[in-house]
């Protein structure tokens, strides 16, 4: 037998539009992001953290398995896909059915439908009008709507409450959809980066996440930033004054803190980190010519200052933490605990270089061989950088729009009941006349069952004087007992 | 629903008295309460004070679980009176707690995993109390009191200190993300204890239970054992670096253990006490004969005594010691946070075997004390139907801040990625319900089942799994 094409498009079609495979790909799906979060995953864990948990051997296979990055795996992208199509197919199957109920409501009952429902009472009347202007009358006041069915042999009133909750599955998986095409918007179009700023700077290109950089069409200017902290040291606000710059112009100028982004054109730049930037900002230090008055003299890293006409100091290196070995300086960590600053005093008349190196640590002062300056350190400024994280979402509205309407549809799928009421005036078993009531409620049964019988009541109150007390058609169920023992 | 609890009152039996465990609570609270005093007296320090409030609150809420939990053997209906009276008065001092700190703070307590947990315990007496008089459901105290009573001794190991709110917590998000959280999980924790109650006045075979819980718990302390025994009795346990926080590796995925002398016996003698009531169960089984079921409960009961007391030998001599390691020279320190899968495994053992003990107080008394089977079925489902949508909400709440903070509104942070598994397992419950028609026993499986996962979420991931949510 051979297989057409469409008979296979039908078979996965029937595989997919299934409630249980939707809920094997589901428990696939938590399986699979529960992995992602025992092992660590790349994106979020530092090279070296990584390779302290795990053997060599052991992550090897881990990359192999894509476990190190479960999240932005094809397979489970996939499955999030095969998850996604599940749901859109038993939904659309579903739906007809639903619709079907949902416009075409069951308005009229007949004999095998009144003998199967839970909930009905039967009253005596003496005539259907009267019956039966007497339940309009009594809904009306309850504030149901009445709905009459004309019909000769079984005239009938039909009122219902919430028919639209019915359809609020559809609600919530429809707002699931907005939140994946937002989700798949972003993978797509959006991106997200780094800008690193420092005062006074100003930068267009951001770092992407992948690594790549990204030009972006208007440049962001940092006027300043800083942290403020509480009495006990922790930090309490970081911020950056940013300014967006198009063309030359100033289009927009913001103080961002932590939870308070700048936007524009769609980009959001978000306070993420401040730091260090472990270059020097400024070096103070105290000149003394030979036989000289001293002065404070603050450098900047590789601009000459000027001491005297015939001679300038430059801060040729700055290493933030040294050591010696064999009569040279080395790095020994970024950290600026134990700065060496290494200074070049140029004399202009006689063209000689003098370079002298600086230990705070060792004693303030340092004196070339060649120079006629010493100079003792005073204090040095770190540079500071703002870190900002930049980002792109040009689905997010999709996914805040979906995280509402699925709030509104829990609330409708939940919280409103289908409530349905039949009167009807027919002849009971005994060919007396009654008023047959009957309701359904497609869920919270119990509540409804107060509700129905407040129906009854007051239809009962209306009907006073053409008849006597109701009987119950179906025993009323003693529930939530707690009675002691007997 | 609400008339009719109320219409319902309790019966005081005649014929039994049970003043016994009334007044054994009754003293033992008088006695903690005045010690208590005692010791605030003899220091100087102010009556009104968090910890005092919230040691008056554990007093309570152990009074009431108690109680409840006696109600459940001796099916003394005055007992669940009581039960009720001191979990009100618990509340009060846990409410004046959080109100004391939130007044200190000038913020509501929701910034740390001890704020939370204080929160927490707020949330789930106030809906036990609340479900008690809207469901008539009694005794769900004798779930949720417990954990009550646990989430605050947990806290005691936590740090307390009122700190300030760090940058990326001073948002109104925060307000509203941690409190659809804290309600959310109390929901699950309730409706988990109406499953539990739903399972009691089921007739499902206890026996089944018994091979399972007998054969998780044996199955955890054998993998300790197998896994930790060290020769001349010792116990493993990871070096932990208190400066870095973080476990003592010697090399690449190569950690650090030392050995604790002696404790490896105890776990041994702990499997010992696992096994016993699987091997009853198997034997009974096969050979048929019921009666060996009954010496297998018996053998539960004193396995989890004994693993009480293994675990309080394990928190007194792992926390802030030092051990020296086969592997290197020395003396390194330990700490209960190197161990977070030993722990959890404990305590997920005592917890499991503590649940099957509680369903064999099913008898024909507490039958007719307890709501229908049916009720219990449709209260459990209607509380996770509270649940579900305070998860979504928090979901939603917690992805439009972390947009506002990280600049990502989804990162597949650890967290992030367990409350996605919590909704999906409640999701998934939900439609069992509704288009499959799962009742009774699957469902309330699958409500226990979602709530051991909204507390994997709410402390497992914070203690196992790193991840950017770090405060919490």
């Amino acid at each position: 037998m051979a297989f057409s094409l469409s008979s296979i498009a039908k078979r996965i079609h029937k595989t997919l539009a299934n409630l249980r495979t939707g809920i094997v790909l589901l428990i696939l799906v938590v399986i699979a992001s529960a992995l992602g979060t025992f092992v660590l995953q790349r994106p979020v864990t530092e090279a070296d953290k990584l390779a302290r948990a795990y053997s060599p051997n052991t992550l090897r296979w881990l990359d192999r398995l894509t476990l190190t990055d479960v999240f932005h795996a094809w397979w489970f992208l996939a499955l999030l896909g095969l998850v996604s199509l599940s749901i859109l197919l038993v939904s659309i199957d579903r739906f007809p059915n639903a619709w079907r109920f949902y416009a075409r409501p069951y308005r009229k009952t007949d004999s095998h439908f009144r003998a199967a429902l839970p909930n009905k009472v039967e009253l005596p009347i003496r005539n259907s009008e009267d019956g039966l202007n007497a339940a309009e009358r009594a809904l009306k006041k309850l504030g149901w709507p009445v709905e009459r069915i004309a019909d000769k042999s079984e005239p009938s009133l039909y009122s219902e409450r919430h028919r639209f909750s019915v359809m609020a599955v559809y609600i919530v998986h429809a707002s699931l959809f907005l939140i994946f095409a937002g989700g798949i918007i972003d993978g797509l179009f959006g991106y997200s980066g780094f800008l690193m700023l420092q005062k006074g700077e100003s930068g267009n290109v951001i770092e992407l996440r992948t690594g790549a950089r990204k030009r972006l069409p208007f440049a962001i200017k940092c006027y300043g930033a800083g942290q403020e902290n509480y009495a006990d040291g922790s930090p309490k606000r970081w911020w950056s004054k940013l300014a967006v710059v198009q063309d030359g112009k100033e289009i927009q100028t913001k103080e961002i803190v932590v939870n308070d982004p700048l936007v524009h054109q769609g980009l959001r730049f978000y306070q993420a980190s401040y730091g260090p930037t472990g270059k020097l900002d400024g070096l103070k230090l105290l000149a003394t010519p030979d036989g000289g008055t001293a002065r404070e003299i603050t450098l900047q890293a590789d601009q000459p200052f000027d001491l005297d006409p015939n001679t300038s100091v430059t801060l040729a290196e700055y290493i933030p933490d040294f050591f010696i070995r064999d009569n040279q300086v080395f790095k020994r960590s970024d950290d600026p605990v134990n700065p060496a600053f290494r200074l070049q005093v140029k004399n202009k008349a006689t063209g000689e270089d003098a370079k002298l190196w600086l230990f705070p640590a060792y004693g303030e002062t340092a004196q070339g061989q060649k120079t006629n300056y010493s100079f003792a350190y005073r204090d040095m400024q770190m540079g500071y950088f703002t870190g900002l994280e930049v980002s792109h979402e040009p689905g997010q509205w999709l996914v805040w729009a979906g995280c509402l309407l699925m709030g509104a549809g829990l609330f409708v799928a939940f919280y409103m009941v289908h409530m349905r009421l039949w009167i009807v005036a027919v002849p009971d078993a005994k060919g007396k006349l009654v008023l047959w009531i009957g309701g359904q409620a497609n869920k919270n049964r119990d509540r409804f069952e107060q509700k129905f019988n407040d129906v009854v009541a007051t239809i009962q109150f209306e009907l006073k004087g053409t008849s006597v007390a109701a009987r119950p058609a179906r025993k009323e169920e003693a529930e939530l007992t707690l009675a002691g023992v007997k | 629903m609400s008339t009719r609890a109320r219409v319902v009152q309790m019966e005081e039996p005649a014929a039994t008295g049970g003043n016994a465990l009334l007044v054994l609570v009754g003293l033992s609270v008088v006695f903690l309460l005045v010690v208590a005093l005692l010791g605030v007296a003899k220091s100087g320090g102010s009556l009104i004070s968090e910890s005092n409030f919230l040691y008056v609150a554990l007093i309570f809420y152990a009074g009431a679980g108690a109680l409840y939990m006696g109600f459940g053997v001796t099916g003394t209906p005055r007992y669940v009176r009581y039960a009720s009276v001191a979990t009100s008065i618990g509340l009060v001092a846990n409410t004046l707690a959080v109100a004391h700190r939130w007044y200190l703070s000038g913020r509501p307590p929701f910034a740390s995993i001890y704020e939370m947990l204080l929160s927490f315990v707020w949330a789930v007496a106030a809906l036990t109390l609340f479900a008690e008089k809207k469901f008539g459901v009694r005794i769900i105290g004798s779930i949720t009191m417990p954990l009550a009573v646990v989430c605050v001794i947990l806290m005691q190991l936590l740090p307390s200190d009122v700190r300030p709110l760090v940058p990326a917590l001073q948002s109104t998000w925060l307000h509203v993300h941690v409190t659809l959280a804290m309600l959310s999980y109390a929901t699950c924790a309730l409706s988990c204890a109406l499953a539990m109650m739903f399972l009691i006045q089921d007739d499902c075979k206890t026996e089944t239970f018994l091979a399972w819980t007998s054969a998780m718990v044996s199955a955890i302390y054998i993998a300790i054992v197998a896994t930790r025994f060290e020769r001349w009795g010792g116990l493993s346990v990871t070096g932990w670096d208190a400066k870095n926080k973080s476990d003592i590796f010697l090399g690449r995925g190569m950690r650090l253990f030392v050995t604790v002398p002696d404790l490896g016996w105890l776990f041994m003698i702990a499997a010992a006490g696992a096994i016993v009531p699987l091997v009853l169960y198997l034997v009974g089984r096969a050979k048929n004969n019921e009666s060996f079921y009954a010496t297998a409960n018996k053998a539960v009961f004193i396995s989890i005594l004994l693993h009480l007391v293994v675990l309080g030998a394990f928190v007194l001599r792992v926390r802030d010691a030092s051990y020296p390691s086969p592997d290197q020279e020395g003396l390194f320190p330990t700490s209960l946070a190197a161990s977070p899968f030993l722990l959890g495994g404990m305590v997920t053992g005592i917890f499991a075997s503590l649940l099957y003990l509680m369903l064999l107080w099913r008898r024909a008394d507490l039958e007719g004390l307890l709501p229908s089977a049916d009720t219990l079925d449709r209260v459990t489902y209607k509380t996770i139907c509270i649940a579900f949508p305070l998860l979504t909400g928090m979901i939603a709440a917690g992805a439009y801040w972390a947009n506002r903070t990280w600049g990502s509104y989804w990162s597949w942070d650890p967290k992030e990625t367990w409350a996605a598994i919590t909704w999906l397992v409640y999701a998934g419950y939900l439609h069992m319900r509704i288009t499959r028609g799962w009742r009774g026993r699957r469902a309330a499986y699958f409500a226990i089942l979602g709530f051991g996962v909204v507390i994997f979420t709410f402390l497992g991931v914070t203690y196992l799994l790193p991840g950017l949510h770090a405060y919490a």
